[in-house]
C-alpha cells in the first residue's frame, strides 16, 4: 500500500507536468487521498464506532501538492489498543509515503474543549469532512460544534478572526506588495480567502462565493474577478510546491524567475519577464486583499449597528461621519468632484477610516478626475493635507493607493503601479514603497523632532517622499527622470517656483547622502565642502537627510540599521556644520577646486609648478588670475625670506605677503604693521602644502594719515628684521601703545571678548575663534599668545564688523595634533581672553 | 592556516575587495561593525545641541588563508585601506593561527577546505 500512495502521487505530478493544474489538480489530489484513506480505514476490523475526518484545507478538498494532511480520528471512549490499531493502519502509510500529517485522536468532547483553546483547530473544524466510518458520530460533532461555537457567538468569532488576521498580516508583512510574498499567509493570500469564507459561513450561513453573490454580498463582476485571482494563485502555489519539492509558500526570487518563464511571461521594454509576472501576482493578491477588507468592513457594520466612538455629524456638504466612518453623498460627486479628494483629507484629519461603500464610490467615479481637476488648487490643497495629516497615515495612504485615486490624480503613478523591483533590498513594489516612505516621514516627525520642527516647508518633504522613485521603470536614471516628472507634478499642484526647485532637488538628489555616506571618506574636509556646495541650503539638507532615512526604512528590513544610521548622521552633521558657517565655504563664489586647478594650469603655460601643493580651500578663495600671480611671485621668493606687495584699492590697500612657514610669522607681521600704524581690516591666510605662506591682508592707516604715501620699503625691511629675530617688537610696541608719562587710559568699558575653541568644526585642525573690540595691537597680542603655546596656524580668516573683530584660526599643536586635552584648551582660552581684552 | 581579521573604514571596502581579488582571494566574510580605538568617538554640534558619536562605524573583513599567503595579503589590505597620508582610524589587521578547517559538504579538511 505504501508504494501505492507514493506511486499515485508521482502519477499526479506527471499529470501536472502534462498540464493538469488549478483547482482540478487540488480535487484530483484530494480524491486520490480520500480513496486511499477510506480503503485503509475500512480495512480495519476494529474501526467500528469511529470516524475518520478530514480537516482544514484537506477538509475543503483543496489539497496542494505538499500541503499538510490534517486528519482526525473521532471515537467514543474506545479502548486504547483498538485505537492504536486503527491509527497505525491509517496514519502509517501516509508517513511512509513521506507526507506531512497533522493528526489527532479525539472524542467529540475532547475535540470541542481543545478547539476552545486553539483558534486554528476551531476554524479547521469549520471545514470538517467525513472520509469514512460512523456518520452518526460525525454528525454529533458537527451539531455540538455549531451549538458551542457558532450559535450566539458570532460576535466573538468575528473578533477572534479579525485579531488573528491582523496578527498574521503583521507577521508576514502587511502588504500584498512584498517582493517575496508568502502567498498563503501574507495579505491577499490564501488565508485571507479562507478567513473571508469562514466568516461568511459562520456569520451569515453562506457557503462559498456563489451563495455570497446570491445574497448580494458580491456583484457578479466582483465574484468573477475574485475567482480569477484565486485561480491564478492556485496555479502558482501548485507549481511552487512542485518546484520546491516541499511545502513552501514563499515566492522566493529564484522561483519567480522559473515561474515567469513557465507561465510564458516575456520581457518588455520597461520590465523583465519576472517583473511582469510579479506585477500580476501582486495585482491578484491585491484584488483579494481589497475584497477581504471590504467584506470585513461590511461584517462589522452588520454586527455593530450602533457602536461608534464618534458622534454622527456632517463635516462639510457631502461628507459626514456615520457610525465612526467617513461617508460621502453619491449625488454630489458629479457636481463637486473635488469631494473625491476631500474624503481622504477628512479621513486623514479625523483618523477615521472611509466606509467601504464610499471607497467603492471613489473607485467608480475615477473617470471624473480629469485634466482640469488635476490642476485645481482646491484639489491640491486637499491632497497636500492628506499627505501631511498626522492621524494614521498608513491607512489613509493605502486607501488612496488602493482605490486608484492616487494614480488617477497623479497619472505618473500608473507607470509604477505594482512595479516590482527584482533585487535583494526592496521588499515592496515601487508604489507601495513610496506610500510607505510617506508614513516613515510621519514617524520621523516625532523621532527627529529637533530637525523636523525647524523645517518651514514640510509639505515639500512629504511630497518628495511620495515622488522620489516616480521615475522608476523607464530604463533611464530614475533620479534624473523622477526630478523631471516631479517638476511637472509640482506645477500642476500649484507650487511656487522656489517650492518646485526644492521638490525637484530632493527627488534628484535623494540618493546623494546615503551613497556618499557609505562610499566616501567622511573625514575628507574637501568632500564635505563639495557636498555643502551641492546642497547649499541647511533646510534642503535637513529634508534630504530625513528623506534618506525614510526611504531606507521603507525599503525593507535590510535597508536600515544602526550602522548605516551612524554613517548618515555623521555626514549630515558635518555638512550642516559647514552650511551654518558660511565663512568656511564662501559658497557664493564656490567653484570646483579641480576646475580652478585646470584654469590655473593653462594660465601658467610653461611655468612648471605642482598644483597639488595648493589646498582646495585656498584655490576656492581666490580667482585663477590671483592664484597665478601668487605662484609667479612665489618663484621670486626663493631669493629672499619674505616678499611684500601692496596694491592701492582706493579706500584701502591690499597687501600680499609671501613667506615660508615659521613659528611666530603671523605675530611678526601683525606687530610690524601695528608699529607702522597700519590697521588690519580683513585677512585671509593660507599655507600651501610645501610650507609657502600666502597672506592677503586688507589694511588701512590707523591714524588719519594721507592715504597713498605709505613707506612700504621700510615696512618690508622691518618685517625682514623681525623674521630674523633682529627687531625688538614687543618693547617698541609697548612704548608706542603706552607712551611713558601718559596716564594709563581708563578705557571705555568694552564688551568682554569671547573665545571659542572647537575641535569638531574641522577634521584636520582645531578651530579657535576670537571675538573682540578692535584696538591697535590686538592681532599682535592674539597671535603672539598662539605662538607662545607653540601652536601653528594653517589657515586664518580675519574680518571686522563695525569695531568688532572676528578672528578664526585653524591651528595644530607643536606635534601637529589637534588640541583635545580640556586642560590645555582651558589654558589657551584664558590666555586668549586676556590678550584680547 | 591563518585567520586574518581586518577592521577598515567603510568606504575602503571596495578598494580592499578589489586588491584581494587581484591576488586571487575571492572568498571573505564581511560584517558591519561599530567600535572605537584611538580614533575615539567625537562630538558633532547641531543647532547648539551636541551629538556624541561614541561608536564609529567600521567594516570587518575576515578570511582564512594558507600561512604562506599571509604577508602578501596583509600588504594588499594595508595598501588599499590606507587613506591619504594615513590617519588615525584607518584600521587594524589581526592575524591568528587556525587549527582546523572542515568543508561541511565534502568533509575535506585543512588547506583543501579553504
Amino acid at each position: 500500500m505504501k508504494e501505492g500512495l507514493r506511486a499515485k502521487r508521482e502519477a499526479l505530478e506527471n499529470l501536472w507536468r502534462q498540464g493538469l493544474s488549478g483547482h482540478s489538480l487540488l480535487e484530483k489530489h484530494t480524491r486520490l487521498l480520500d480513496d486511499s484513506l477510506a480503503h485503509d480505514f475500512n480495512g480495519c476490523p476494529s474501526a467500528d464506532d469511529m470516524a475518520l475526518v478530514a480537516l482544514g484545507g484537506y477538509g475543503r478538498s483543496e489539497l496542494f501538492p505538499f500541503s499538510d494532511i490534517d486528519l482526525m480520528l473521532l471515537h467514543k471512549n474506545t479502548d486504547e489498543n483498538q485505537l492504536n490499531d486503527v491509527a497505525e493502519a491509517v496514519f502509517y502509510p501516509l508517513w511512509d509515503a513521506g507526507l506531512e500529517v497533522g493528526h489527532g485522536v479525539r472524542t467529540p468532547e475532547t475535540c470541542l474543549s481543545e478547539a476552545k483553546k486553539d483558534f486554528f483547530l476551531e476554524v479547521s473544524l469549520l471545514d470538517a469532512r467525513l472520509l469514512a466510518g460512523s456518520r452518526i458520530l460525525f454528525d454529533e460533532l458537527s451539531s455540538k460544534f455549531r451549538h458551542t461555537f457558532i450559535e450566539g457567538r458570532r460576535r466573538e468569532f468575528l473578533d477572534n478572526m479579525l485579531t488573528h488576521r491582523l496578527q498574521r498580516h503583521q507577521r508576514f508583512g502587511n502588504h500584498s506588495y512584498l517582493l517575496e510574498p508568502n502567498i498563503k499567509e501574507s495579505r491577499g493570500g490564501f488565508r485571507d480567502i479562507q478567513a473571508m469564507l469562514w466568516t461568511a459561513k459562520v456569520i451569515f450561513g453562506l457557503d462559498g462565493l456563489a451563495s455570497m453573490e446570491e445574497s448580494g454580498l458580491l456583484s457578479n463582476d466582483e465574484r468573477h474577478k475574485f475567482e480569477e485571482a484565486w485561480n491564478h494563485l492556485v496555479k502558482i502555489r501548485n507549481r511552487l510546491h512542485y518546484i520546491s519539492g516541499r511545502k513552501n509558500d514563499q515566492l522566493h526570487f529564484e522561483h519567480q524567475e522559473e515561474m515567469a518563464a513557465a507561465f510564458g511571461y516575456k520581457e518588455s521594454q520597461e520590465a523583465l519577464a519576472v517583473e511582469n509576472f510579479m506585477r500580476d501576482v501582486h495585482s491578484n493578491l491585491q484584488t483579494i486583499a481589497v475584497r477581504a477588507d471590504l467584506f470585513f468592513d461590511h461584517v462589522e457594520d452588520a454586527l455593530h449597528p450602533h457602536q461608534a466612538k464618534f458622534a454622527d455629524r456632517v463635516l462639510e456638504e457631502g461628507i459626514e461621519i456615520r457610525r465612526g466612518k467617513i461617508h460621502c453623498d453619491l449625488n454630489l460627486i458629479p457636481k463637486r468632484p473635488q469631494l473625491l479628494m476631500r474624503i481622504f483629507s477628512r479621513s486623514a484629519a479625523t483618523g477615521l477610516s472611509i466606509h467601504h461603500r464610499t471607497r467603492k464610490l471613489v473607485q467608480d467615479n475615477l473617470h471624473l478626475v480629469d485634466e482640469r481637476l488635476r490642476n485645481s488648487r482646491r484639489m491640491s490643497g486637499a491632497f497636500l493635507q492628506t499627505l501631511q495629516a498626522p492621524a494614521n497615515p498608513p491607512a489613509v495612504l493605502a486607501s488612496l493607493l488602493e482605490t486608484g485615486m492616487l494614480a488617477a490624480y497623479l497619472p505618473e503613478f500608473q507607470h509604477i503601479s505594482s512595479l516590482a523591483q527584482h533585487d535583494i533590498y526592496h521588499v515592496y513594489t515601487v508604489d507601495r514603497h513610496l506610500v510607505q516612505t510617506v508614513s516613515e516621514v510621519h514617524k520621523l516627525a516625532e523621532e527627529k523632532k529637533s530637525i523636523f520642527t525647524k523645517l518651514t516647508a514640510k509639505h515639500l518633504l512629504y511630497l518628495a517622499a511620495l515622488l522620489h522613485d516616480i521615475g522608476k521603470g523607464y530604463s533611464k536614471n530614475h533620479s534624473e527622470h523622477g526630478a523631471e516628472l516631479a517638476s511637472g507634478i509640482g506645477e500642476r499642484l500649484g507650487l511656487t517656483k522656489t517650492e518646485n526647485d526644492c521638490l525637484t532637488f530632493l527627488v534628484r538628489e535623494h540618493l546623494f547622502l546615503p551613497e556618499t555616506a557609505m562610499r566616501r571618506d567622511l573625514e575628507d574636509e574637501n568632500l564635505i565642502m563639495r557636498c555643502a556646495a551641492r546642497i547649499k541650503n541647511p533646510e534642503w539638507l535637513a529634508m534630504l537627510y530625513l528623506l534618506a532615512i525614510a526611504d531606507a526604512r521603507a525599503t525593507g528590513p535590510t535597508g536600515w540599521n544602526d550602522w548605516k544610521a551612524a554613517l548618515l548622521k555623521e555626514l549630515f552633521l558635518k555638512i550642516n556644520n559647514l552650511l551654518e558657517r558660511p565663512e568656511l565655504i564662501a559658497s557664493d563664489q564656490y567653484h570646483d577646486a579641480d576646475r580652478i586647478r585646470e584654469q590655473v594650469k593653462s594660465g601658467l603655460e610653461n611655468t612648471k609648478f605642482d598644483l597639488e601643493r595648493l589646498p582646495n580651500d585656498y584655490l576656492l578663495s581666490f580667482s585663477p588670475e590671483e592664484i597665478i600671480s601668487h605662484i609667479l611671485q612665489r618663484h621670486e621668493l626663493k631669493k629672499q625670506q619674505v616678499l611684500l606687495a601692496a596694491e592701492n584699492k582706493d579706500d584701502h590697500w591690499s597687501l600680499l605677503i609671501l613667506s615660508q612657514d615659521q613659528p611666530g610669522l603671523l605675530t611678526n607681521i601683525f606687530g610690524v604693521l601695528t608699529l607702522h600704524h597700519i590697521q588690519v581690516l580683513a585677512a585671509r591666510i593660507f599655507t600651501w602644502t610645501d610650507g609657502t605662506v600666502v597672506d592677503v591682508l586688507d589694511v588701512a592707516p590707523a591714524l588719519n594719515r594721507e592715504f597713498g604715501d605709505q613707506d612700504w620699503q621700510t615696512l618690508n625691511n622691518d618685517l625682514k628684521k623681525a623674521i630674523n629675530f633682529q627687531l625688538g617688537l614687543s618693547h617698541r610696541l609697548d612704548k608706542m601703545l603706552h607712551p611713558k608719562g601718559s596716564p594709563v587710559l581708563k578705557t571705555v568699558p568694552r564688551e568682554a571678548a569671547r573665545v571659542k575653541i572647537d575641535t569638531s568644526a574641522s577634521d584636520k585642525c582645531t578651530v579657535i575663534e576670537v571675538y573682540a573690540r578692535d584696538r591697535p595691537g590686538l592681532l599682535y597680542n592674539v597671535t603672539r599668545t598662539l605662538a607662545d603655546f607653540g601652536l601653528s596656524t594653517y589657515r586664518a580668516r580675519i574680518g571686522t564688523e563695525g569695531d568688532q573683530v572676528v578672528d578664526v584660526f585653524y591651528v595644530l599643536d607643536y606635534q601637529g595634533q589637534k588640541i583635545d586635552d580640556p586642560e590645555f584648551q582651558k589654558e589657551i582660552h584664558q590666555s586668549l581672553l586676556h590678550a584680547a581684552s | 592556516m591563518k585567520k586574518i581579521v581586518a577592521i577598515i573604514k567603510p568606504f575602503k571596502l571596495d578598494d580592499v575587495k578589489e586588491a584581494l581579488n587581484e591576488i586571487g582571494i575571492t572568498g571573505m566574510t564581511i560584517s558591519e561593525v561599530k567600535g572605537y580605538g584611538r580614533q575615539k568617538g567625537h562630538k558633532e554640534i547641531y543647532r547648539g545641541a551636541e551629538y556624541v558619536v561614541d561608536f564609529i562605524p567600521k567594516i570587518k573583513i575576515e578570511l582564512i588563508v594558507k600561512a604562506e599567503q599571509v604577508d602578501k595579503i596583509i600588504e594588499k589590505i594595508r595598501e588599499a585601506a590606507l587613506t591619504d597620508g594615513g590617519k588615525i582610524g584607518d584600521g587594524k589587521i589581526f592575524v591568528t593561527p587556525i587549527e582546523q578547517v572542515i568543508r561541511v559538504r565534502t568533509g575535506e579538511t585543512g588547506k583543501e577546505a579553504i
